[in-house]
C-alpha cells in the first residue's frame, strides 16, 4: 500500500516539475459546420430578426404525449436518492397539462429582441437587450452572456434588467450593459453542428465572430457552467478585446502534486495552501464534499460524453423523461441537500413555469441530443489533455463562488489558471444556476467586478 | 465448572461464524495448518498422556467423579469430533433474510409457496398504444460520419423502427415465448417468475440434472431460449457430451421481465442468490448446476459461496475480479513481456493487451450507462420507459457494441450480423411491456453503493468446482491465473472461439458445449 502512495506521489511529482503553464494566445479555430461541403459563395452575414413561435399541433402532441406518459413507482422512502422521484415527477406533469401556459411563456421569451445570423455554416440564434434609457453622453458596455447544460438563454431573463436597466432596480448606474445571450450551438434556437468535433473552442470562436459582426471590439463576458469553459477560451482567444471575464463557476483540470497535498493536508494547515476558512468550510470533508460528491453526480456527464446519441434519443421522445432528466439538475445542483425531500426542493428556489419553459425550451426545439453531444466534443479526450487547458487566462477575471456549487474550488488553485483575479467573493447563498437562482446577487457582483476594472483601467495592463 | 469442558466447542462454534466480508483467521485447508496441528501435538501429547495415567492410578470411586467422568469424556470426544470435522469447513457468506413487498412484512401466517403456472399475453390495446408511440417517434440526425461512435445510429435506428412497426409479430413471438412453461412463485415478498423446461424424452441410463441460469442486464430469460433445446435434448441437436441431459431453470432476476420489482431498498445479488436458492429447493432440489453470465455471473457466485453443499458446479461466461493491486499492476507490467513469467497464456496476452487500451479506454467508454445506472436510475429509465424507440436504442446499442467492439465503426452497429431484428426486439419488448426498465437499473445502485467495486466477497472465495468459458469479444478478459484468486476450484476454463458478452444469445452452441464438458468433467470427480 506504502509502495503504490509513493509511486503516485512520485509519478505526480515528476509530471509537476516538467509541466508548466504557458502564456500564448489559443488560436481562432475557424471551421464549417454545416451540411456537406462548405460552398464558395461567401456566407451570408444578415443579422435576422426571430421570434419563438408555436402552434396548436405542437401543444396537441405535446399534452398528448403527457397523458400517455408511463412512470414508475418509486422505493419506498426514497426521496431524490435514485433520481427523480416519479410520484413527484406526477405532480409536475399534472400543473403541465393543466396549468402551465406554453403561449404565455412564449410571448414572455419574446420580449427581448432575439435575431439569428450565419455563422461558420450555422445559425446562431441570440438574445441582444439594449438599455431602455442611457444618460446623456454615455455608452451602453457590451456584455455577452452565456449559458450551460441543461440551461439556456432563458435562465438570463432576470438578470438582464439589472444589468441593462440597474436603476430602477436599486443599483446604482454607473454601469450599464447592453447584453448579448447567445444559444450554444445544438442548444435551442441555435443550429447544431453537422460534423464532428465542435467543442468549447468552437464555440468561443463562434461567439467571438457573432460580437465582432454586432461591432463590437471591446467586451465583457460571463458564464457559468459551459458558459464558463467557452468564455475562458474566448478571453484566451481574444485577449485583446475582452476587457473582463466573470465566472460563476470555476473548474481546474490540471491536478498537480500540490493539490493532491492540499486536499490531504489543507484542513490542518489550510494557510499553508492558501486557504481561507470559507474554502475549509466548503471543501472538507473532501471525500465527502470532493470525491463522493463528483462520482454521485457526474453519471450523466459520463453517458453524456460517450454515447450521447443513445442518451438522449428517449429524452426527445419522451417529454416526461426529459423534464425529470433535466430537472434533477436543478434539485441537486441548486442544493445537494435537496436529495434528501420528497419534491426535491425544486420550487423553494424557482417557479415550475420557469423550470418548464427551460424544458420546453429543449422540447420544441429538439435539441437534447446535441446538447449532450458537446459533452463527448469537449471530453472524448479525456480531461487535462486539451491545448486549452494548459494555457492561462490573463484577462481580469472576476469569481463569484456560490456556496452550493457543485466543487468549491478556492482562490489558491484557480489563480493558477486565472492569472489575473481582480476579484474573488464568496457569495452568501446559491447554487450553481447562479442567474436563475440569485439574479440579484449575481449582478451586483459583476457590476462591482466591472466597477475595479473600470476604474483601474486594468484591461489595458493584462496582468503582465 | 462441570460445563466447562462443554462449554468450550460453543465458543469456538461462535467464533466461527464466518460474517460478510471478514477475513477470518480461519484457515482450514492446507497443508501448513495440519502441519502446524501435527506439531501442537507432538508436545502437548507427552505431557497429557501423563497426567491422565497418574490420574487413572490415583482414581477413586466416588459419586463426583462419576459425573464428571463421563462429562469429560463427553466433551473431549465432542471436541474432538468437531475438530476433525471442521478441518473441511469452507468459507461461506451469510444467507441472511429478506421481505421486498409492498409495506411491512406481514408478522402471522406463512408465505404462499404455491408454484403458478402463467402464460404471457397481450392485447390489441397494448400493440396499439406501442405502434402510436413508434409512429411519433421524434428522430434526431447524427452528425456526419457518427457509425455507432455517438452511440445509436439514428438512421439505422429508423430502420429498426419501421421494421418494428410493420414487420414485426409481437402476437407471434409471444407465442414463441410461451412455448416453454412459465411458472410464478411468491418468495419473501415478490412474485418470482420463471420458465422450467423439462427434457421430453430421457434416453435410458442417463441422469437429469437441474441447472438454473441466470440472465444479466440488459437481457432477459429469453437470452436462453436458444441454448435450452441443446440442454434439455443434446442427441437431437447433434450434441454428445456424455451421459448428461438437463432439466432447466432460467428465473427472472426480481426486477426484471416478469418478476415483480422490489419494493424496499437495498434489494442486491446477495438477496438475489438466496431467492434463487430458495425458489431450486421450493422445486424439490437440493443440489444442482448453476450458470450465468453478466449480472447472472455475479449472482450464482453469490449463491455458490452462500450454499456450497448445494451446488454441484458453477459455470460462468464472464468473470467479475476485484479491484487491482500493486501486484497486479506488476504482473500487468511484466506481461507483456515475459507472460510466462506471471502465469499469462499466448492467448492471454492477445487478448489482453494493449492494456490501456483494452482494460482502461475501452471500459470508460462503455460505462457511462453503469455510472449513470449506479447513481441516478429512476432518471435514467424514467424516459426510457415512456419511448419504446428510446428504450429500443439505449438496450440495442449494447447488443452492438457488446458482440463485437469493432461494430462500433458500422452505420449500422453490425446488429443483424449476429442476431435477427425479432430476437432482439422481443427482448426489448419483455423490458416495454413489464415496465421493467427502471427497476432493472435501480439493480446497479443497490449491488455498487455498497460494494463500489464488487470486490466484497471476492475474499470469501468461491470452492464449488467452476467452469470458466472465456469469449474472445466479452468486455474485459480475465486470465485463468487472476480467475483463481478467487474461484480456487476450476475444473475448466476454456477459450471459446468466438462470441461475445451475450454468450447464450450469440453462441449457444459453443456454450453448451463447454457447459456439458465441464459438467462431465464434474461428474466425474
Amino acid at each position: 500500500m506504502l509502495l503504490e502512495v509513493l509511486l503516485v506521489l512520485g509519478t505526480l511529482l515528476i509530471y509537476f516539475l516538467f509541466s508548466k503553464k504557458k502564456e500564448e494566445t489559443l488560436p481562432f479555430k475557424d471551421g464549417w459546420w454545416g451540411r456537406g461541403q462548405k460552398p464558395l459563395t461567401k456566407e451570408d452575414s444578415s443579422i435576422r430578426p426571430f421570434k419563438v413561435e408555436t402552434t396548436e399541433e405542437e401543444l396537441s402532441d405535446l399534452f398528448r404525449r403527457l397523458d400517455q406518459a408511463r412512470f414508475t413507482e418509486p422505493l419506498e422512502n426514497s426521496c431524490f436518492h435514485y433520481g427523480t422521484n416519479s410520484v413527484h415527477l406526477r405532480k409536475i406533469v399534472s400543473y403541465w397539462k393543466n396549468q402551465f401556459n406554453w403561449k404565455k411563456q412564449v410571448e414572455i421569451l419574446n420580449k427581448y429582441p432575439q435575431f439569428k445570423t450565419k455563422i461558420q455554416g450555422l445559425d446562431i440564434h441570440f438574445v441582444h437587450v439594449k438599455p431602455p434609457r442611457l444618460p446623456e453622453g454615455r455608452a451602453a458596455k457590451p456584455l455577452l452572456m452565456v449559458h450551460g447544460w441543461p440551461g439556456s438563454f432563458y435562465e438570463f431573463y432576470k438578470i438582464i434588467p439589472l444589468l441593462t436597466d440597474p436603476a430602477s432596480h436599486g443599483l446604482g448606474d454607473e454601469h450599464i450593459f447592453e447584453v448579448i445571450c447567445p444559444s450554444i450551438p445544438g442548444y435551442g434556437f441555435s443550429e447544431a453542428p453537422h460534423k464532428k468535433d465542435f467543442n468549447s473552442v468552437s464555440a468561443a470562436s463562434v461567439f467571438y465572430e457573432l460580437m465582432l459582426r454586432l461591432g463590437f471590439n471591446e467586451f465583457y463576458i460571463q458564464g457559468g457552467d459551459w458558459g464558463w469553459l467557452i468564455c475562458t477560451n474566448l478571453a484566451q482567444i481574444a485577449p485583446n478585446h475582452v476587457k473582463g471575464l466573470h465566472l460563476n463557476m470555476v473548474s481546474v483540470s490540471k491536478l498537480g502534486l500540490t493539490h493532491l497535498l492540499s486536499v490531504l493536508l489543507g484542513q490542518y494547515f489550510p494557510g499553508l495552501f492558501g486557504f481561507q476558512d470559507e474554502d475549509v468550510r466548503r471543501m472538507f470533508p473532501f471525500l465527502k464534499k470532493g470525491l463522493y460528491r463528483i462520482l454521485s453526480e457526474s453519471g450523466y456527464a459520463h453517458i453524456q460524453a460517450t454515447k450521447p446519441d443513445t442518451a438522449g434519443c428517449g429524452l426527445n421522445d419522451s417529454p416526461v423523461g426529459l423534464a425529470a432528466y433535466i430537472l434533477e439538475k436543478f434539485s441537486s445542483w441548486t442544493d445537494i441537500e435537496f436529495q434528501n425531500l420528497e419534491d426535491g426542493g425544486l420550487e423553494r428556489k424557482f417557479s415550475l413555469d420557469d423550470l418548464l419553459t427551460n424544458i420546453m425550451i429543449y422540447w420544441v426545439s429538439g435539441c437534447i441530443v446535441s446538447s449532450m453531444r458537446f459533452y463527448k466534443e469537449n471530453l472524448q479526450k479525456g480531461i487535462g489533455t486539451q491545448k486549452h487547458e494548459k494555457l492561462t487566462v490573463q484577462v481580469p477575471t472576476g469569481i463569484a463562488s456560490f456556496p452550493n456549487e457543485i466543487l468549491h474550488i478556492p482562490q489558491a488553485w484557480a489563480k493558477k489558471k486565472y492569472t489575473n483575479i481582480v476579484s474573488f467573493h464568496f457569495m452568501p447563498r446559491g447554487g450553481h444556476f447562479a442567474a436563475f437562482e440569485e439574479p440579484e446577487l449575481l449582478a451586483k457582483d459583476i457590476l462591482q467586478f466591472v466597477d475595479k476594472v473600470e476604474k483601474e483601467q486594468l484591461w489595458k495592463k493584462k496582468g503582465e | 465448572m462441570d460445563d466447562v469442558a462443554g462449554a468450550v466447542p460453543e465458543k469456538r462454534h461462535r467464533g466461527r461464524e464466518s460474517r460478510r466480508g471478514d477475513t477470518g483467521t480461519v484457515s482450514s485447508l492446507g497443508a501448513a495448518a495440519r502441519q502446524a496441528r501435527a506439531d501442537m501435538w507432538r508436545d502437548v501429547l507427552p505431557n497429557a498422556w501423563e497426567s491422565i495415567l497418574s490420574r487413572i492410578r490415583s482414581f477413586e470411586y466416588s459419586q463426583k467423579n462419576a459425573v464428571l467422568v463421563p462429562a469429560a469424556a463427553l466433551g473431549v470426544g465432542g471436541m474432538l469430533l468437531y475438530w476433525l470435522r471442521s478441518g473441511h469447513k469452507i468459507k461461506t457468506i451469510d444467507m441472511g433474510d429478506g421481505w421486498w413487498g409492498p409495506g411491512e412484512r406481514p408478522l402471522k401466517g406463512k408465505e404462499d409457496a404455491s408454484i403458478r403456472p402463467f402464460k404471457i399475453e397481450t392485447s390489441d390495446k397494448e400493440i396499439e398504444d406501442l405502434h402510436q408511440r413508434l409512429d411519433r417517434f421524434r428522430f434526431t440526425p447524427h452528425v456526419e460520419g457518427a457509425a455507432f461512435h455517438y452511440g445509436f445510429n439514428s438512421t439505422y435506428l429508423r430502420k429498426v423502427v419501421a421494421y418494428w412497426r410493420n414487420q414485426f409479430d409481437w402476437r407471434k413471438q409471444v407465442e414463441v415465448l410461451n412455448k416453454y412453461p412459465h411458472f410464478h412463485t411468491t418468495i419473501e415478498g415478490i412474485d418470482i417468475h420463471f420458465i422450467h423446461v423439462k427434457p421430453s424424452y430421457v434416453p435410458h441410463g442417463r441422469a437429469v440434472r437441474p441447472l438454473l441460469l441466470v440472465h444479466g442486464w440488459p437481457g432477459s430469460f429469453y437470452e436462453f431460449y436458444k441454448i435450452i433445446p441443446l440442454l434439455t435434448e443434446p442427441a437431437k441437436h447433434g450434441l454428445n457430451e456424455g451421459d448428461v441431459v438437463f432439466e432447466v431453470i432460467c428465473p427472472s432476476i426480481p426486477g426484471y421481465g416478469f418478476s415483480e420489482a422490489p419494493h424496499q431498498k437495498e434489494f442486491d445479488s446477495i438477496a438475489t442468490a438466496r431467492i434463487f436458492h430458495k425458489l431450486m429447493n421450493r422445486l424439490g432440489f437440493r443440489e444442482y448446476y448453476i450458470q450465468g453470465g453478466d449480472w447472472g455471473s455475479r449472482i450464482t457466485t453469490n449463491m455458490a459461496q452462500m450454499l456450497p453443499q448445494s451446488v454441484k458446479g458453477l459455470h460462468l461466461n464472464l468473470v467479475f475480479i476485484a479491484r487491482q493491486s500493486l501486484g497486479r499492476l506488476i504482473c500487468i507490467m511484466l506481461g507483456a513481456y515475459v507472460p510466462w513469467l506471471v502465469g499469462f497464456t499466448r492467448e492471454d496476452v492477445r487478448r489482453f493487451y494493449p492494456y490501456m487500451q483494452k482494460n482502461v479506454y475501452d471500459l470508460l467508454r462503455e460505462s457511462g450507462y453503469m455510472h449513470i445506472q449506479a447513481t441516478k436510475p429512476d432518471t435514467a429509465g424514467c424516459g426510457l420507459n415512456d419511448s419504446p424507440v428510446g428504450l429500443a436504442a439505449y438496450i440495442l446499442e449494447k447488443f452492438s457494441t457488446w458482440t463485437d467492439k469493432s461494430f462500433l465503426r458500422q452505420d449500422d452497429g453490425g446488429l443483424e450480423s449476429k442476431y435477427s431484428l425479432d430476437e432482439l426486439l422481443t427482448n426489448v419488448m419483455i423490458y416495454w411491456v413489464t415496465s421493467s426498465i427502471v427497476p432493472s437499473m435501480r439493480y446497479y445502485k443497490e449491488n455498487f453503493s455498497k460494494d463500489p467495486d464488487l470486490s466484497a466477497h471476492n475474499r470469501v472465495g468461491v470452492y464449488v468446482p467452476t467452469g470458466i468459458a472465456a469469449f474472445p469479444q466479452e468486455i474485459a478478459h480475465v486470465p485463468r491465473v487472476w480467475a483463481k484468486d478467487v474461484y480456487k476450484n476450476i475444473i475448466t476454463y476454456s477459450y471459446m472461439p468466438r462470441g461475445g458478452h451475450f454468450a447464450a444469445f450469440e453462441e449457444p452452441k459453443l456454450l453448451a458445449q463447454d457447459i456439458m464438458q465441464f459438467v462431465q468433467k464434474v461428474e466425474q470427480l
